[in-house]
C-alpha cells in the first residue's frame, strides 16, 4: 500500500491566549511513500515528524492537505477505519491485560463482516506472537516483561489485524543501547518478513541511516530532503541536513570563495572554478581527510584516539565553527602528536560547501 | 489529543450529573440564600404553604435573639474548642508511637480505625449505655440498682458516682460524655492521616537525629511535628469544620431530645437548630441558620488556614 | 598504665553505656507498647461492652459490681432486638436503597469522571472548578432547598427521594478523576486505532484499571446508606421506607433511665454487624478512600 501526502499542513492554535500567533506544525509537506518500503521521518524534536505520523494514524486531522492510502482518500475516515496499526512510544499496553489478550483486543472489536471466530482470532494472535517471537510469554502481564519485550508485544498487537500501514512513534527511545540495536534489526526483519509499509520516527539518525529504506529529514515543520539514507549522507541538500546526519558529526568551517578557489582561513583548500566569489560554510565529514605532508589543510593537533580500526585525529583550526576538528583516518597513518601542525589533503566528494546566507548547497565541480 | 468535532458526546456523558446537580445543588444554593432574605416565606408551596413575603433581615435578626441560638453556638463552639486540640494531640501521640514499633503494628493499627466504620447514632447508645446510671437517680434518696460501667470503674478506685446524663444531672457532666464520645470517634481519621504522613517522612532527617544523639522527645516536637505540620493543619482543619456540623453525636447519647430528661434541648448544636426550624415549616429562618453556619465554618477555616501559612512548613 | 589496658578498660565502658542503651532502649519501647495497648483497650472497649451487654440478662445487667462475662448466654435478647425494632424491614429498606443508589451512582460517576478525564469540550476546566468549590458548602444548605423541592415532587415517603438526590457526588467523580488521568492517554489512542468504542474502551480499561477506587466508592457510599440518619429521618419516616439507623433510634427512643440495654445493645449490635464485616473484609479499600477524603460515608 503506497501512501501519499499531499500538501499536507498542519496548524495549531498558539496555546497562549493573548497571543494569536499559531503553530505552524507541519507545512506543505508531498511525498509519495513506495509500497513495502520502512520510511523513516528524522528530524529533532518540534520537527513536525510527530505530527506528521498522528496524521497518517488519523488521530489528528490535517489542517489542509491530503492523505492517500493507494487510492483512496483517507484524509476525513476516523483512525479505526483506516486499518493502520499503530506502535506508541511508550508502548501504551493495557496493563491489567495479559500479552495474549492484549493482542487479542483489536480483533475483538472487528464487527460486522470482518467478524472473527474464537479460533481464528486465537490463531492470528498466536501467529503475531511467533512474528515477533513472544510465544512463551503470552499468558503474562505487561509489568512482567522487560522493556525489549514490552514492545514486541506492542508490535504483535499492531500487526494483529493486518494492518494496510504500520506506523512507529520512536521505537527504540525507551530501550537501552545494546536492546536498541538487536530491536532495529528486528524491526527491518519484521518489515521485510510482511512488506507492510512501516512509517516510523525518531529523532536518532544513527537509527533512521541503519534501517530505513528512505529517510525524511525535517526541521521546523518543513521537510529538508527525501532520499535513500546513503544518498542523503553523501548529497545533503543544506547545512542543517549535513549536520544532522552523520556520527561523528560533520566539521563545519567558514570559508569564502575568491577566483575560483575555495579557502579555509587562510588555507587554500581547493579549485572549484564554477562558483562566483562569496562568503561560505563548508562542511568536511570526518572521513573526507586525508592525511598529506604537503595538504592545503593545515590543523593544530591536540589528541589522537584509537578506535580499533580507525584513528582519530582531534585538532583546532581558526576558521572552525565547532571547537574542534575531528577527523577520522586510516590506522596504518604515521601521525606526530607532537608536531605543530597536521596536515590533510581533503577528498573532493566529502567537501560541501553552503551558501551563508540561506545556508542551501552550493554544487560545484571539481577540475 | 484525540480531535473530536462531537461536542456534544462530552455533554452526553454529563447530562445525568448535571441535570442533577443543577436540582439538588446549584437551585438551593440560589434558594437558600433567597430564602434567608425572605420573610414569613415557607417553601412548600404544594401542602399549602403561605407564599407571601417580604424581603429583609427579620430571619438572621430572629435567629440572632433566639435563646437556642446562643445556647447551640455556646455548646458548638465550647464542643469544638475542646474536643479537636485533644483528639489531635491523642492522635499524634497514637500515630507517633504506631511509626515506631514493628510487630503488632498492622493489629494496632486495625484496632484504632475501627471506631470509623460505625454508625454514630448506634455506638452513641453503647456509650448512653455505659454512662447509665439505672435506678431513681435525681431524688431525695436515689434508689440504685446499676451505677454502669463508668461509674463501676470510679468507684473501684474509690471516687464517687457522677450522674452523667440521667435527669437531673450536671450541664459539664453531659458535656464530658460528649467530648469523650466526639473525641473517641474523630481518633480513626486523624490516626490514619498522620500516620500517612510519618511514613512519607524521609528517614534520612531521623538517622541525623540519631546520630547528633537527639532524645526522643525532642525528636518529636523539633522534627516530627514540622515535618508533619502540612497533615497537621489539615486535620485540625477537618476537625473544626466536622466539629461544627456536630449533631448525630449527641442524638446518639441524648436522643432526639438534644439533652437530659430534665432539660431538653440544652445540649443543641447549629445544625440542630436548622432542622428544628425545618420541621416546624420555618424555611427562612432554617436558610437564615445555614447561612450563619457557613459563615461561621468559613471564617474559621479561614483563621487556620492564616495560622497555618504563618506555622507550617511545607 | 599501659595502651593495651587502656584500651580494655575502654571497651568495657563502651560495653556499659551500650548495656545501658539497651535498657533504656527496652524500656522505651515498653513504653509505647503500654501506651499503645492501653489506649487500643479504651477504643475497643465500648465494642466489648456492647457485645457482652446484649448477651446478659436484664437481671444480670443490673448487678452492682457488673460482671465482665455473661454468667448465662442469652442468645434471645437478639430474637427481641429483631423483632422490637423490626429490623427486617428496615434492613430490607435500607439494602434496596443503598444497593440502588449505588449501582445508579456509580453509573454517574463513571461517566462524568470520563467525561472530564478524556473527553474535550468547551468550558471543560471551569466546569469542574464550580464542581469542586460545591464542595465547600455545608450539606445542610442543600438540605433546606431540597425538603422543599422534593415535598413539592411529592417525593415524600418514597425510595426516590432517599436515592436521588444524592446520586453526585462531587468527590467521587474528583477522585475517579484522578484516577482515569493516571491512566496514560496513549492507550485511549492505541484503543482508537483498534476501533475501540470510547463506551467499549471505558468499560474494558477504564473501569477494571480503576478497579480500587471503584471499589472505594462502592463502600463508602453503601455505608453512607447504612449510616444516613438526617435526611430520611426529615423524608422518609414512615415505617414502609424507614432506613435502619432511624429505625433503631426510634425503637428504642429511652436513652437514659430505666432501659431494656441487653435488647438494645443486641439490636445495636445487629446494626453494627454488617460494618464490621465489611471491615474485616475491605479495610484496604475503606482506608485508602478514607485517607483520601476526610468525608464519611
Amino acid at each position: 500500500m503506497k501512501i501519499v501526502l499531499q500538501n499536507l499542513t498542519k496548524i495549531f492554535p498558539s496555546r497562549n491566549k493573548k497571543s494569536h500567533e499559531e503553530v505552524v506544525a507541519v507545512n506543505n509537506f508531498n511525498f509519495e511513500i513506495p509500497d513495502g518500503k520502512l520510511i523513516g521521518l528524522l528530524g529533532p524534536s518540534g520537527c513536525g515528524k510527530s505530527t506528521t505520523l498522528y496524521m497518517i494514524s488519523g488521530l489528528q486531522k490535517p489542517s489542509s492537505g491530503k492523505i492517500f492510502f493507494g487510492d483512496d482518500d483517507v484524509t476525513e475516515l476516523s483512525t479505526e477505519n483506516r486499518g493502520i496499526g499503530l506502535v506508541f512510544q511508550n508502548y501504551a499496553l493495557y496493563p491489567h491485560l495479559t500479552v495474549k489478550q492484549n493482542i487479542l483486543f483489536p480483533l475483538q472489536n472487528l464487527k460486522g463482516k470482518d467478524k472473527l471466530d474464537k479460533d481464528t482470532m486465537l490463531n492470528r494472535a498466536y501467529e503475531a506472537a511467533k512474528l515477533v517471537q513472544i510465544e512463551q510469554l503470552l499468558d503474562r502481564k505487561p509489568s512482567e516483561l522487560s522493556g525489549g519485550q514490552q514492545q514486541r508485544v506492542a508490535i504483535a498487537r499492531a500487526l494483529v489485524k493486518m494492518p494496510r500501514v504500520l506506523l512507529l512513534d520512536e521505537p527504540l527511545s525507551n530501550l537501552d543501547a545494546r536492546l536498541r540495536l538487536q530491536t532495529r534489526e528486528e524491526i527491518r526483519r519484521i518489515q521485510k518478513e510482511t512488506g507492510i509499509t512501516t512509517v516510523f520516527v525518531t529523532h536518532d539518525q544513527e537509527e533512521a541511516m541503519s534501517i530505513s529504506d528512505m529517510i525524511v529529514v525535517m526541521k521546523t515543520g518543513i521537510v529538508q530532503q527525501i532520499g535513500k539514507p546513503q544518498d542523503v549522507y553523501d548529497d545533503p541538500a543544506n547545512l542543517f541536513v549535513a549536520k544532522f546526519l552523520g556520527t561523528p558529526p560533520i566539521n563545519v568551517f567558514s570559508g569564502r570563495v575568491k577566483g575560483g578557489t575555495l579557502y579555509i582561513g587562510g588555507d587554500a583548500v581547493m579549485d572549484i572554478q564554477t562558483v562566483a566569489d562569496q562568503e561560505v560554510t563548508v562542511g568536511i565529514r570526518p572521513e573526507g581527510f586525508v592525511l598529506d605532508d604537503n595538504g592545503p589543510l593545515k590543523c593544530k593537533p591536540t589528541n589522537v584516539e584509537v578506535m580499533g580500526r580507525d584513528v582519530s585525529i582531534v585538532s583546532t583550526h581558526d576558521a572552525s565553527l565547532n571547537p574542534l576538528v575531528r577527523s577520522i583516518v586510516n590506522a596504518d597513518s604515521k601521525i606526530d602528536i607532537g608536531s605543530e601542525y597536521v596536515r590533510y589533503a581533503v577528498k573532493p566528494h566529502k567537501i560541501f560547501i553552503f551558501s551563508k546566507e540561506t545556508e542551501e548547497r552550493i554544487y560545484f565541480e571539481v577540475k | 489529543m484525540v480531535e473530536s468535532k462531537q461536542q456534544w458526546k462530552a455533554w452526553l456523558y454529563l447530562a445525568p450529573a448535571i441535570v442533577l446537580l443543577l436540582i439538588f445543588t446549584v437551585w438551593p444554593i440560589i434558594n437558600t440564600v433567597a430564602m434567608a432574605f425572605m420573610e414569613d416565606y415557607s417553601g412548600l408551596a404544594k401542602i399549602g404553604g403561605d407564599a407571601s413575603f417580604h424581603f429583609g433581615f427579620g430571619n438572621f435578626v430572629k435567629v440572632a435573639q433566639n435563646a437556642e441560638f446562643k445556647q447551640a453556638l455556646t455548646n458548638t463552639i465550647f464542643l469544638c474548642l475542646i474536643t479537636v486540640p485533644v483528639s489531635t494531640v491523642l492522635a499524634l501521640l497514637i500515630a507517633v508511637a504506631l511509626h515506631a514499633i514493628k510487630p503488632l503494628q498492622k493489629a494496632l493499627q486495625t484496632i484504632f480505625f475501627l471506631p470509623y466504620v460505625t454508625n454514630s447514632i448506634a455506638i452513641g447508645m453503647v456509650f448512653a449505655a455505659m454512662f447509665n446510671v439505672i435506678g431513681s437517680v435525681g431524688t431525695r434518696r436515689p434508689l440504685i440498682s446499676s451505677y454502669g460501667i463508668v461509674n463501676d470503674i470510679i468507684r473501684f478506685f474509690g471516687g464517687n458516682w457522677v450522674n452523667w446524663i440521667n435527669s437531673g444531672s450536671d450541664y459539664w457532666a453531659n458535656m464530658f460524655v460528649l467530648i469523650v464520645y466526639i473525641v473517641w470517634n474523630a481518633l480513626p481519621f486523624k490516626i490514619l492521616i498522620l500516620l500517612g504522613g510519618l511514613t512519607s517522612i524521609n528517614k534520612q532527617y531521623y538517622e541525623a537525629a540519631k546520630v547528633d544523639s537527639t532524645p526522643r522527645w525532642r525528636v518529636l516536637t523539633r522534627i516530627t511535628v514540622p515535618l508533619l505540620s502540612p497533615m497537621l493543619a489539615y486535620v485540625v482543619i477537618t476537625g473544626f469544620i466536622a466539629g461544627f456540623k456536630e449533631y448525630t453525636s449527641i442524638v446518639g447519647i441524648f436522643g432526639e431530645s438534644m439533652g437530659p430528661v430534665h432539660e431538653a434541648h440544652r445540649l443543641n448544636t447549629m445544625v440542630g437548630l436548622i432542622y428544628d426550624s425545618l420541621a416546624s415549616n420555618n424555611q427562612g429562618r432554617a436558610s437564615a441558620a445555614a447561612l450563619i453556619l457557613f459563615g461561621i465554618i468559613l471564617v474559621v477555616t479561614l483563621i487556620n488556614l492564616w495560622v497555618s501559612k504563618k506555622r507550617v512548613h511545607y | 598504665m599501659s595502651q593495651s589496658t587502656m584500651q580494655v578498660m575502654h571497651a568495657r565502658d563502651m560495653q556499659k553505656t551500650s548495656g545501658r542503651q539497651k535498657i533504656l532502649k527496652f524500656l522505651g519501647q515498653f513504653g509505647i507498647y503500654l501506651f499503645l495497648i492501653l489506649m487500643a483497650a479504651i477504643v475497643l472497649f465500648p465494642f466489648y461492652w456492647m457485645v457482652i451487654s446484649s448477651l446478659k440478662s436484664l437481671a444480670e445487667y443490673r448487678l452492682s459490681p457488673p460482671t465482665f462475662w455473661p454468667m448465662q448466654v442469652l442468645i434471645t435478647n437478639y430474637a427481641d432486638a429483631f423483632t422490637t425494632a423490626s429490623l427486617g424491614v428496615l434492613f430490607k429498606n435500607t439494602m434496596i436503597v443503598g444497593v440502588i443508589s449505588t449501582l445508579l451512582s456509580l453509573v454517574i460517576t463513571v461517566f462524568t469522571a470520563f467525561a472530564f478525564a478524556r473527553l474535550e469540550f468547551k468550558g471543560k476546566e471551569l466546569l469542574f472548578a464550580a464542581l469542586l468549590a460545591t464542595m465547600m458548602i455545608p450539606g445542610e444548605l442543600f438540605t433546606i432547598t431540597n425538603f422543599a423541592t422534593v415535598t413539592n415532587l411529592g417525593w415524600r415517603n418514597t425510595y426516590t427521594v432517599l436515592i436521588v438526590p444524592f446520586l453526585v457526588s462531587v468527590f467521587y467523580i474528583y477522585l475517579l478523576r484522578q484516577n482515569f488521568l493516571q491512566i496514560p492517554n496513549e492507550l485511549y489512542l492505541a484503543a482508537k486505532v483498534d476501533g475501540t468504542s470510547d463506551l467499549k474502551y471505558l468499560w474494558k480499561v477504564m473501569v477494571p484499571l480503576s478497579l480500587p477506587t471503584l471499589i472505594s466508592i462502592t463502600i463508602l457510599k453503601m455505608m453512607g446508606a447504612w449510616n444516613s440518619y438526617i435526611w430520611p429521618r426529615l423524608v422518609a419516616n414512615d415505617e414502609a421506607h424507614r432506613l435502619i439507623t432511624n429505625g433503631l433510634r426510634n425503637a428504642f427512643t429511652d436513652t437514659t433511665g430505666d432501659v431494656n440495654y441487653p435488647v438494645q445493645m443486641a439490636a445495636v449490635a445487629l446494626v453494627s454487624a454488617p460494618l464490621f464485616l465489611v471491615f474485616v473484609f475491605l479495610r484496604k479499600y475503606i482506608m485508602s478512600g478514607v485517607s483520601r477524603s476526610g468525608i464519611k460515608g
